[in-house]
């Protein structure tokens, strides 16, 4: 064999290694920027990783709210197939028509991302699906998370819920892109006012997509992945055994209950009868069920505890006899420190503003001993109807509580220019009502509690909040509230005589039966007329120790009958379970139970 | 007999080995990631039917070690004929797998009879000109050639244009070692040469024909050879230029444009999507790749065929320039080393086996190589030793051992002189 072939033949080798090995330095060392472009651009994708919501706790440390995870089937447009339609349908045991309209659903958001067209699915469908998810290009499988109540305490209207985010609120946000489709928002109470707080920032992961879209693998082991910052936990002021003993007294009955901590403001129960079950929300609620929860004339998702505006009844005398001995129209004690009560005030000749009994000389203390009309109709007849809505407003009346309650009202503290505007023609009669918590005023359950809160504490008006502090778990941050309250300016010893008068209303007077055994306390039943003919509303305010208060309680129960039938007994309760952490068995225990729980609304008309 | 490790050539050995790891490597990454789960029953498993037909190929290399030289020289035609006839079945009763009918079944074992058939065509080549005893006669050149172009038609009849392609190369070599002048050996490649270029740039053809003539005419110092050099590559350029022009049909041309053009969009969803996706995976390599098993193009499974004709293109993207490189030195190396093994056996059937192997296996690297990088259209033929197929890992193998045995009792064919 010729030596020089053997060369030649060498050369020829060298020659063609060489030139492919020019080719892959073109390719990869000079040209790396644009195939990089393309293989990026067709195998990276990335993803949203959903920090784990905030989760809410009581006073105690009871978790009420957590999060567990959810199956969800992600459609991808762009890769699906039209003809996997009806397999999807049966994997997923819905019909053909629901997968294409969530498919048009999804096509109308974008084709070319995953979108979740069917959040919470069983594990079943869900392990079902991955079996075939190689038959069904366009459909992926995602872990979410939904929201979990393992508390035996609903407080569903303080707690709130959380739904799907609207297209409308998706395209309404500013420039920060926070939400994409798909995503849970806070809709009501605690979930919605610390949205900000509890939703945490997603993080970002890159996923190899294959060649039909799915996604298989992390990208270079997920070194450039950003991780998600959780959400910040909630600590309630709220103690979660209360509030479920609250709930549990509500049965057969519409109605609201605030309890609050005389010191602080924070939200000890909030109850709102009937209530619903949050879990309805889960993974979007259907059509119907929405229609049949907004349609039912009994309000469940309205919160009658910040809502519901009525007339306070004798609740409200020991405002009225606050002002009165501010202002001068009743003295402590002396000469124009009593009001002789006939069983009627003189103003009509008894046939209009009647008394409950002939009380005689009332002094104060006296007067909301017997919660004597004669004394507040004449307290009314003297004051000055100014004057009437600032010390109302000292309380918070009238106005919007600032509190971390978004679903509130104002409620209604009438005024000169009110009654001009309503009545044509009106008079002391008129003025003479309010005295006595009647006629054209609404206050709400919180505005109630909040108010015999101040009288409780000798005239610090708090803020109501349902938020003790956030801490978030990740980064060891807490967030502490500490609104500083009010001064209410009236004298402390007013404020003294009127706790007076309401220990002996629960000592002697109409909140006799609903005592707390062993615990002094003060409080003034109500009776709030109602509109229509049905049976009157039932109003209670109590607060205790009575040396040393912690706690206050409003209660009002629609359509019950007087304050001392319903709404006493259950605040009494209330005040009970929180001051002694438990109820201890006793004749008066069970007397009071029987009385609460057997109160009835009476039923709403039918519209 | 010295002891037999003296006379063994380790360094093929070692080089067989190194690609063999490398190809595995890159089968596993394709079939054995996160995206397992995600991939097409076919190929789920390809990397543990991959060791099996390697276990095959070592015990196949093994049993070659101990036949005797005499045996290869005289069954090298009775070998040749079962080949053809094995081609033959395959057509006849074959199953038909990826478009060609090339595979023959042994109950339910099955394997391609183009590979084996590359083997059969090298070693009765060899066959042929160890006979002969002094110079070549064209008759015996000639029937070489047909003994090579017969195994191509019947595997362009099965429908597998690639491995015909892989035959068809091989006439060049046995006419080079043939001896065959060298301007004669010019003018038979220079069709390939001008014909690409005509494809990728007709003015670069054109010239590729003004210096081939010219230099021709100047080193032979003989104006006809310069003529004729002209003649046969102004003549593919006329020919090609003609038959896209005219001849062939519009889908026909855009298959050939598509390869030198794969990104247009015309392109990207059909013939061009192949190029354009293997680029993408070598070029995001860079120089020391993604990492095994990091590639976004190789787990995403974007290039079809990615564990047997496209395997090059998992090294270049995981493991970058470096790995590509070493890929093909380890190739280049090889080849150098059988042309050396061929050197030093004193007997024309050695150095025929030898250098046809290497011959071989240069044109099979460099169509499969150059189609991965976009450098050739898209040829369906795996890179030896390393793509997935256990056939032609077999095939090759089998006839690398072939030379180690020759080389290692290169002493036994004085006897047969």
């Amino acid at each position: 064999m010729q030596s020089y072939r053997v060369t030649i033949f060498v050369v020829v080798i060298l020659l063609s290694t060489g030139l492919l090995g020019g080719r892959l330095f073109t390719l990869q060392i000079i040209g790396r920027g644009d195939a990089q472009e393309v293989s990026q651009g067709n195998a990276l994708r990335t993803l949203r990783v959903m920090p784990a919501r905030g989760a809410i706790y009581d006073r105690h440390g009871v978790l009420m709210v957590d999060n567990e995870p959810s199956y969800v089937i992600t459609l991808t447009p762009r890769y699906f197939a039209e003809e996997k339609t009806s397999l999807l349908a049966r994997h997923l045991g819905v019909s053909d028509s629901l997968v294409t309209e969530k498919l048009a659903e999804a096509r109308a958001w974008t084709s070319y991302r995953p979108s979740k067209s069917f959040p919470d699915i069983s594990f079943d469908q869900y392990s079902r699906i991955q079996e075939d998810i190689f038959l069904l290009p366009g459909v992926d499988k995602e872990l979410g998370q939904k929201r979990r109540y393992p508390s035996t305490a609903k407080a569903s209207h303080a707690l709130g819920y959380v739904g799907e985010i609207t297209r409308a609120e998706l395209n309404a946000q500013e420039a920060e892109n926070i939400y994409l489709q798909g995503d849970l928002v806070g809709r009501t109470g605690v979930e919605r006012s610390y949205e900000s707080y509890l939703r945490g920032e997603p993080g970002s992961a890159l996923r190899v997509v294959n060649v039909y879209g799915l996604e298989v693998k992390s990208y270079l082991e997920g070194m450039g992945d950003q991780a998600p910052v959780s959400g910040y936990d909630i600590h309630l002021a709220m103690d979660a055994g209360v509030q479920a003993l609250a709930e549990s007294l509500f049965v057969n009955k519409r109605g609201a209950a605030v309890a609050i901590d005389v010191n602080t403001g924070g939200i000890l129960a909030l109850v709102s009868a009937p209530d619903f079950d949050p879990t309805l929300f889960i993974g979007g609620i259907d059509k119907e069920r929405w229609q049949a929860i907004n349609d039912d004339p009994e309000k469940p998702l309205y919160n009658r505890a910040s809502m519901n505006q009525m007339p306070p009844g004798s609740t409200w005398k020991p405002l009225m006899a606050l002002m009165a001995l501010d202002t001068g129209l009743i003295t402590p004690s002396g000469p124009g420190s009593t009001v002789y009560c006939g069983g009627y005030h003189p103003l009509g000749g008894g046939r209009i503003f009647k008394c409950l009994g002939q009380h005689g000389e009332q002094n104060v203390t006296d007067a909301l001993q017997n919660s004597c009309n004669t004394f507040f109709f004449e307290v009314g007849r003297r004051m000055n109807i100014s004057s009437f809505k600032r010390y109302a407003s000292m309380f918070g009346f009238g106005l919007e509580a600032p509190t971390d309650i978004r679903e509130q009202t104002s409620g209604l503290i009438p005024d000169s220019a009110y009654f001009n505007s309503t009545f044509a023609r009106w008079g002391p009669g008129t003025v003479m009502n309010l005295g006595v918590g009647q006629g054209d005023m609404g206050v709400t359950p919180l505005q109630l509690a909040r108010y015999i809160a101040a009288v409780a504490n000798g005239g610090w008006l708090h803020e109501p909040r349902l938020v003790d502090y956030l801490a978030n778990p990740a980064t060891g941050d807490t967030v502490r509230f500490a609104p500083r309250p009010t001064r209410i300016p009236i004298d402390t010893s007013y404020f003294s005589l009127v706790r007076q008068g309401l220990r002996l209303v629960m000592e002697t007077g109409t909140g006799r039966a609903s005592q707390i055994p062993g615990i002094p306390s003060g409080g003034k039943t109500g009776t709030a007329q109602a509109p229509k003919g049905m049976m009157d509303h039932s109003v209670f305010v109590i607060f205790a120790p009575y040396d040393n208060p912690r706690i206050a309680v409003a209660v009002q129960c629609e359509n019950t009958g007087s304050g001392s039938l319903c709404a006493a007994p259950i605040s009494s309760l209330i005040t009970e379970r929180y001051l002694k952490g438990h109820l201890p068995d006793s004749p008066q225990l069970r007397l009071r139970m029987e009385r609460a729980l057997s109160a009835v609304s009476e039923p709403m008309p039918a519209e | 007999m010295r002891t037999w490790y003296h006379s063994f050539d380790f360094w093929s050995l070692f080089y067989w080995l190194g690609l063999v790891i490398l190809g595995l490597t890159a089968i596993y990454s394709t079939t054995q990631g996160e995206a397992h789960q995600y991939l097409e029953g076919s190929v789920k498993n390809n990397f543990e039917r991959q060791l099996v037909w390697l276990g095959i190929a070592t015990l196949a290399m093994c049993t070659i070690l101990f036949i005797p030289v005499r045996q290869y020289i005289d069954l090298a035609l009775p070998g040749y004929c079962v080949c053809i006839l094995l081609l033959i079945a395959a057509l006849m009763f074959g199953r038909e797998v990826g478009g060609a009918r090339s595979w023959v079944y042994i109950g339910p074992y099955g394997f391609q009879s183009s590979e084996l058939a590359k083997v059969g065509a090298i070693l009765a080549v060899a066959r042929l000109f160890s006979t002969r005893q002094q110079g070549s006669t064209l008759h015996i050149i000639l029937l070489a050639v047909g003994l090579v172009l017969l195994p191509a038609v019947l595997i362009i009849l099965q429908n597998d244009m690639g491995t015909a392609l892989v035959f068809i190369g091989l006439v060049p070599i046995v006419l080079f070692w043939a001896g065959t002048p060298l301007w004669v050996m010019i003018l038979l490649v220079t069709p390939a040469i001008a014909g690409y270029l005509a494809i990728l740039y007709m003015p670069a053809a054109l010239g590729f024909t003004a210096v081939l003539a010219i230099a021709l005419a100047l080193w032979y110092r003989d104006v006809r050879i310069g003529a004729a050099g002209a003649f046969v590559s102004g003549g593919t350029v006329a020919a090609a230029y003609f038959a896209l022009a005219k001849v062939l049909q519009p889908h026909q041309v855009a298959r050939i444009h598509a390869f030198a053009n794969p990104e247009s969009e015309e392109f990207r969803s059909g013939v061009g999507f192949h190029l354009m996706q293997s680029k993408a995976a070598i070029g995001s390599g860079g120089l020391s790749g993604l990492g095994f098993m990091q590639g976004t193009q190789t787990q995403g499974a974007y290039i079809p065929e990615q564990s047997t004709d496209f395997v090059f293109s998992v090294i270049g993207e995981e493991l970058g320039f470096l790995g590509a490189v070493l890929v093909l030195a380890l190739f280049t190396l090889l080849l150098i080393r059988l042309m050396q093994l061929a050197t030093q056996m004193n007997h024309p059937f050695g150095i025929m086996v030898a250098a046809c192997t290497a011959g071989m296996l240069l044109i099979q690297v460099y169509i499969n190589v150059g189609m991965v990088l976009g450098l050739l259209p898209v040829i369906g033929i795996p890179l030896p030793l390393m793509s997935y197929g256990g056939s032609a890992l077999l095939a090759n193998t089998i006839i690398l051992a072939i030379v180690l045995n020759l080389y290692m009792r290169r002493k036994e064919f004085a006897l047969y002189v």
